[in-house]
């Protein structure tokens, strides 16, 4: 039954991955704090795995508690400098390398975009994410807690800020 | 660059990671899920102290009252420290509460409310403290009545009590309007930020700047 458990948590995770790994690169600098958050995020998810409310989408689920897990390990102060193990840990996701000429513009946008949204506070740091990846605007509020009227406000606000962030470029 | 432009860009990203992310299954089975890091627990096990401290230390100085009844000073002095008692009572109890009801599943800033006044808990304390500078007589009062069974009061000089008390209420005005003063939706306030960083400490001071970004942001 446990067994059978783990497979359902491992196939979810699978379907999700992408959530969590562009929650953990935008709230997370560097790599070690990235091992760290990665794992926390799967600990957080598995712990209310069996609570899952089907009302919300899996992904609404999944980023409520990926937000908030990062969100609360952005805010201690962390020093993964001390941590013994680093080395000796995987990371929960691989990343193929292929590269052409298109990926090296691409990275070039992607870490343009990285940089963007790390550089925004926690709140609008989860408001962005959302909103760069397609969520509609009632989503966007089922998940931050906030009205649909407050999301469209801060998302035009933000986009100002973002316009003349890059006409700094 | 415009937003929609970001929005292909990370399209793109997506599509990029589509083909080059995947799970490390052999990782994520060997991670130990059910030994998890409960955060949470330290302070439960913190405030679930300060309620049994503080519901003793109630429960002592209701005996007090009834049995220092007829002496007024007494009687008094125990029923001001009493009432503290059960302000800090009912902010662990609350704090307690908020706990419970801390669920990651929940929106954003629902949660994050919730952490942040967890976290903020010792600003209670500072308000107590300040509260109770003009009666900090009470505190001797009962304690040397209590631990070494001598009345201060029968010491001490009519007229200079009455000058005490009359100085001492006087001083409730500005601490009153001090402590409406230190809430987070002041922390803006330089002076005010400063002086709760001093009092309270960084990480009550960051929860609190917190705080009041979260309630700015859900306005």
């Amino acid at each position: 039954m446990k067994a059978n458990k783990k497979e359902r948590f491992i196939t979810v995770i699978d379907e999700h991955k992408k959530i969590i790994y562009k929650i953990v690169n935008s709230y997370c600098p560097n790599r070690a704090d990235r091992k760290d958050l990665e794992q926390e995020i799967i600990i957080q998810l598995w712990k209310v795995f069996d609570s899952y409310n089907p009302d919300y989408k899996y992904s609404t689920w999944m980023y409520r508690i990926a937000l908030n897990t990062a969100i609360s390990f952005y805010r201690k102060e962390k020093k993964w400098y001390a941590k013994k193990d680093f080395f000796n840990e995987d990371s929960i996701f691989n990343l193929a390398e292929k590269d052409n000429d298109d990926d090296v513009t691409l990275d070039k946008n992607i870490r343009l975009l990285q940089n963007f949204i790390q550089n925004l506070n926690e709140l609008d740091k989860a408001l962005m994410l959302l909103y760069l990846d397609e969520k509609s605007y009632e989503e966007i509020a089922e998940i931050l807690g906030i009205t649909k009227t407050n999301v469209a406000t801060k998302i035009s606000r933000v986009k100002e800020k973002l316009k003349k962030e890059f006409q700094k470029i | 660059m415009e937003a929609d432009e970001l929005k292909e860009i990370m399209a793109s990203y997506d599509a990029k990671l589509d083909s080059i992310l995947s799970l490390n299954e052999s990782s994520l089975k060997k991670m130990k899920l059910d030994n998890t890091r409960k955060q949470t627990r330290y302070i439960v096990i913190l405030r679930s102290i300060e309620v049994v401290s503080f519901g003793i230390l109630a429960i002592i100085l209701g005996g007090y009252i009834v049995d220092n009844w007829s002496s007024t000073h007494l009687a008094i002095s125990g029923i001001i420290l009493h009432i503290f008692t059960l302000i800090a009572l009912i902010g662990s109890i609350g704090q307690l509460v908020l706990l419970q009801q801390i669920d990651y599943a929940k929106p954003i800033v629902e949660i994050r409310k919730k952490i942040e006044l967890v976290n903020s808990h010792s600003l209670l304390f500072l308000k107590l403290m300040l509260l109770s500078a003009p009666i900090w007589w009470a505190y001797p009062i009962v304690a040397f009545d209590g631990f070494f069974n001598i009345d201060l009061f029968t010491h001490m000089d009519p007229d200079f009590v009455l000058k005490y008390v009359i100085v001492n209420a006087l001083l409730i005005f500005p601490l009153v309007w001090l402590l409406n003063k230190l809430t987070h939706k002041n922390i803006h306030v330089k002076w005010i930020r400063k002086t709760m960083g001093f009092l309270t400490g960084t990480k009550t001071k960051k929860a609190l700047e917190f705080l009041n970004e979260i309630e700015e942001f859900a306005k």
